[in-house]
């Protein structure tokens, strides 16, 4: 059964393989996935390494139902230590990669060292073998994908691979696998690319025996009815992921002109309406498309229109994308959002990462700070489509001075362009924040603030905080599994109670990871979707393991710790503007100038947000200095680490 | 613990307060449910004012797809100016 | 009446839940080297094609069974392997022009699809309805209604040009 899966160790430099059964005692204590990864980071990585050197160890995992007769059960993630915040690493993506691994007998490889010349690795039916990539290396993310089917044979293998971004180490590339699923942020491809792997390639065909098959195969059913009759969900089984940009848009969310409006005007163009009509226009009626086991399908295929690679095939643009090269750049055309998304694709780059910091090099070019003689002449203004597409060339091949400042990330850039160009940049721990403006919603503020692997929306966002949902519909969900009888508020300007929203959608969003179950599967952007008590019950059925949905969130507890001990030990002080829990000042200084009439001269009250920040902290167990205290550790049992048991 | 076999949960049971064919206001503070007549393209809240473009999902299922620039962009101005003024004020 | 399977690989999300619950289903095992039904993927393209059991009337793998373990099970019109009589020679895998006849390397035994005896599991879990259960005389009138619908389309476009010019 799934419980069987091994974990290997891979040392590129040496050609060393070895695998190992996973314990029982680990698995009740960080079941799998992004949890159990986080334990081996802090194991496998002694503090301060280099993130691109050979010492940075690189975890691949499924999710511990991974493959077993659960819903969307699809999700991989990827672990290191981020060459690019140089704290923690991360990276959760979707699509076909991880079941393989699983059917091919592995839950989690752990990959250190460096290889000679390109190398991939080649998993098959417990076997493995690292092979030479000399003739991958330079493929797009799909040719070198492809390349690998060819040369091994099979039609049936996936891959996870980096694109040409990876190779070139800029900061912030992606591990992509399929069309266009992305393990975005923090840079995961660039540790590929600098240890010399280009991809790791799995096919498998090993049974994995479910433990109670009927009662999973009913209960999934029965998941899965809630999950696809959730209103949220069936819009974005219609829409796609664009389709949060229609309400947030609307009442003032999306950071635009890098941080100046909080709303993109006239921007009729991307709405997801209008993608949904070039998707039908390019791909027919029917073109959704899925991830391994998951009846949500919000990816769409389209073929892009016109412009220089018209009729190229790819998938999405995720809402991500309509932020990232059309709200912050102030360019919402859908040519240039369908270009740019699948320009990032076939590089093989974070594209929220690298739409944020065109927008603020924009500013600063606009402001003067950098000019075009610092540009090589591209107009970097607001709204200039072409510099947009330019751009995402020209960092991805490093090509010319800003491109190859802006490919090191952007506290490393602003160091080189000097002034107060800092001050202009929209980020937390060195991580460009999503095109999503807070000002109005102090919760969501607070999660991009202190989240572990840098501002990410995907690590604590109470999003269900905007639907206002009456109070004890609230209590039901926030005081389950474990009791809270603090103050709540349905209103999401408010800062009361945030704290308890936040730690509780961080355990719950860690749960998810470590099972490796899709977000939209659990309580992220719908209220009813399932959570701790359904996935004790999945548990049970597929494995046999019992667990208390208390249990699972003690796990996810843990593991939360786990990735705040990574931190605390690579440096993270708690109100270090380039390492901390804090917000850039403008979210307290400037106030919002669009959108609905309540949000308008909104700001992050700083005196409350610290107050907030503090309850957070002792929500989790944590110190005034954000530091787990000894009791949290011992409670968790994660006082001794590194413990090495594994 | 053997986890509970029947019984449903807490997910489970607020399947019941799922609403159809309304959407909300997308001003924070108003958040009035607006039931917008079957092929509406726009809607005007009542109690404060704010117009949206609709779109529809399927029939009885619409969406907010944004808001009326025109009115939009008017109101924005007018409740900046009146908030930077009030905050000069103090 | 009997019933048939009603494939419309158009609505294929790609997901393969019914590869993942065929094999739960028949085996209790995940594995969809034991599914009967695959989803075949040109993935550059976008496009996914589910394959399954066509249960054909003149069925070459009951033609071919040299100890004649494969027959037709009037009740409901598929295709059934007798494992008493079958002696695991992979003939109709061979000879089976869809691939829909397979051979389980781990029971050393050939299998394929069996409608899960009368409410098939890839129906009941996907939720596009790309794999639908339907009486076999109405596969034809729902592939002539979605056709017509094409032509129909097409003249309303043609039109359309026609008034342009």
């Amino acid at each position: 059964m799934s419980l069987d899966r091994k974990i290997a160790y891979i040392d590129l430099s040496t050609g060393d393989i070895q695998t190992k059964a996973i314990p029982l005692e680990v698995r009740r204590k960080f079941l799998g996935g992004r949890g159990l990864d986080a334990y081996l980071l802090y194991n496998h990585t002694t503090q301060g390494c280099d993130p691109i050197g050979p010492d940075n160890a690189l975890m691949v995992s499924g999710g511990f139902l991974c493959a077993t007769c659960a819903s969307a059960t699809s999700r991989t993630h990827v672990m290191a230590k981020s060459p690019l915040t140089g704290l923690l690493g991360s990276a959760n993506m979707g699509g076909f990669f991880s079941p393989e691994m699983a059917w091919a007998g592995f839950h989690h490889l752990v990959i250190k060292g460096k290889a000679e010349h390109p190398v991939y690795i080649y998993i098959h039916n417990g076997e493995i073998e690292i092979r030479d990539a000399r003739d991958l290396w330079g493929l797009s993310v799909t040719e070198a994908q492809w390349a690998i089917r060819d040369k091994l044979g099979d039609q049936e293998v996936k891959s996870m691979v980096c694109g040409p971004a990876g190779e070139n180490l800029v900061r912030y590339a992606n591990v992509m696998t399929g069309i266009k699923n992305a393990g975005g942020r923090t840079g995961m491809g660039c540790v590929m690319g600098s240890k010399n792997l280009k991809a790791v390639a799995v096919r498998g065909t090993m049974d994995i025996p479910i433990a109670h098959p009927k009662e999973a195969l009913e209960f999934n059913k029965r998941f899965i009815d809630q999950i696809v009759s959730a209103k949220v969900n069936q819009t974005q089984g219609t829409l796609g992921t664009p389709f949060i940009w229609g309400a947030t848009n609307s009442w003032g969310g999306i950071r635009t002109r890098n941080f100046q409006y909080n709303q993109c005007e006239y921007a009729d163009d991307i709405e997801p309406e209008r993608l949904d009509e070039i998707a039908t226009e390019t791909m027919g009626p029917y073109h959704m498309t899925g991830c391994f086991g998951c009846q949500v399908h919000c990816r769409a295929q389209y073929k892009i229109p016109d412009g220089p690679y018209a009729g190229r095939y790819d998938e999405g643009p995720e809402y991500t994308s309509q932020g990232a090269f059309c709200g912050e750049t102030d360019t919402p055309r859908a040519t240039t959002l369908l270009t740019a998304n699948h320009l990032v694709d076939q590089y093989g780059v974070d594209n929220l990462e690298i739409g944020s910091l065109i927008s603020w090099a924009m500013e600063l070019y606009e402001l003067g700070i950098i000019t075009s003689k610092d540009t090589d002449g591209v107009d970097l203004r607001f709204g200039n489509d072409e510099a947009v597409i330019e751009m995402i060339d020209r960092i991805c091949q490093r090509k010319g001075w800003l491109a190859d400042a802006l490919a090191d990330g952007g506290v490393a850039a602003s160091k080189k362009i000097g002034k107060d160009s800092f001050s202009y940049l929209i980020q937390v721990k060195g991580m460009s924040n999503l095109h999503s403006d807070e000002r109005a919603t102090p919760a969501l503020a607070l999660n991009i603030a202190t989240s572990s692997r840098g501002s990410d929306h995907l690590r604590s966002r109470p999003a269900i905080d905007l639907y206002h949902l009456p109070e004890p519909v609230m209590r039901r969900i926030y005081s389950s599994p474990v009791p809270y009888d603090g103050p709540l508020s349905s209103e999401h300007t408010e800062y009361i109670g945030k704290a308890w929203q936040v730690f509780w959608h961080e355990n719950c969003y860690m749960a998810v990871d470590c099972l490796g179950i899709c977000k939209y599967h659990t309580t992220f952007l719908g209220a009813t979707l399932p959570n701790f008590e359904d996935w004790a019950k999945v548990i049970y059925y597929n494995t046999g393991l019992e667990f208390t949905p208390q249990e699972i969130w003690g796990v996810a507890e843990r593991c939360n710790n786990l990735e705040r001990l990574f931190n605390l030990r690579e440096g993270l002080t708690k109100d270090d503007p380039e390492k901390g829990d804090v917000l850039n000042h403008r979210y307290h200084d400037e106030p919002a100038r669009r959108g609905a009439l309540d949000v308008i001269g909104r700001v992050i009250e700083k005196d409350k947000f610290i107050k907030m920040r503090s309850e957070l902290y002792e929500h989790k167990g944590w110190n005034e200095d954000g530091l787990p205290t000894p009791e949290t550790l011992k409670r968790l049992g994660i006082d001794a680490e590194p413990s090495h048991l594994v | 613990m053997t986890p509970e076999k029947d019984g449903i949960s807490t997910a489970e049971s607020l399947r019941s307060t799922r609403t159809y064919g309304k959407i909300r206001c997308h001003n924070p503070t108003c958040m009035e449910r607006l039931e917008p007549k079957k092929g509406d393209k726009t809607i005007k809240c009542p109690t404060c004012g704010m117009e949206f473009r609709l779109a529809w999902v399927k029939d009885g299922f619409p969406r907010i797809r944004g808001p009326v620039w025109e009115t939009n962009r008017k109101i924005a101005e007018e409740e900046l100016s009146r908030k930077l003024k009030q905050k000069e004020g103090k | 009446m009997a019933k048939a399977l009603y494939i419309d690989y158009q609505k294929c999300t790609g997901c393969r839940l019914c590869e993942l619950v065929c094999s739960v289903f028949h085996d209790g095992i995940s594995n969809p080297a034991r599914s009967r039904i695959r989803v075949i993927k040109w993935e550059a393209e976008g496009l996914y094609i589910p394959m399954s059991c066509q249960q054909c009337q003149d069925a070459p793998c009951m033609n071919v069974c040299p100890v004649k373990a494969i027959y037709m099970d009037h009740d409901l019109e598929r295709i059934v392997v007798d494992y008493d009589k079958c002696i695991g020679c992979r003939s109709c895998v061979a000879v089976c022009p869809f691939g829909a006849m397979n051979f389980n390397v781990y029971d050393r035994k050939v299998f394929k699809c069996d409608f899960c005896d009368g409410e098939p599991q890839c129906v009941r879990f996907c939720d596009e309805k790309a794999v639908d259960y339907v009486e076999v005389d109405d596969v034809s009138i729902l592939k002539k209604r979605n056709a017509a619908l094409r032509v129909s389309r097409a003249g309303k476009e043609a039109s359309t040009l026609m008034a342009q010019i």
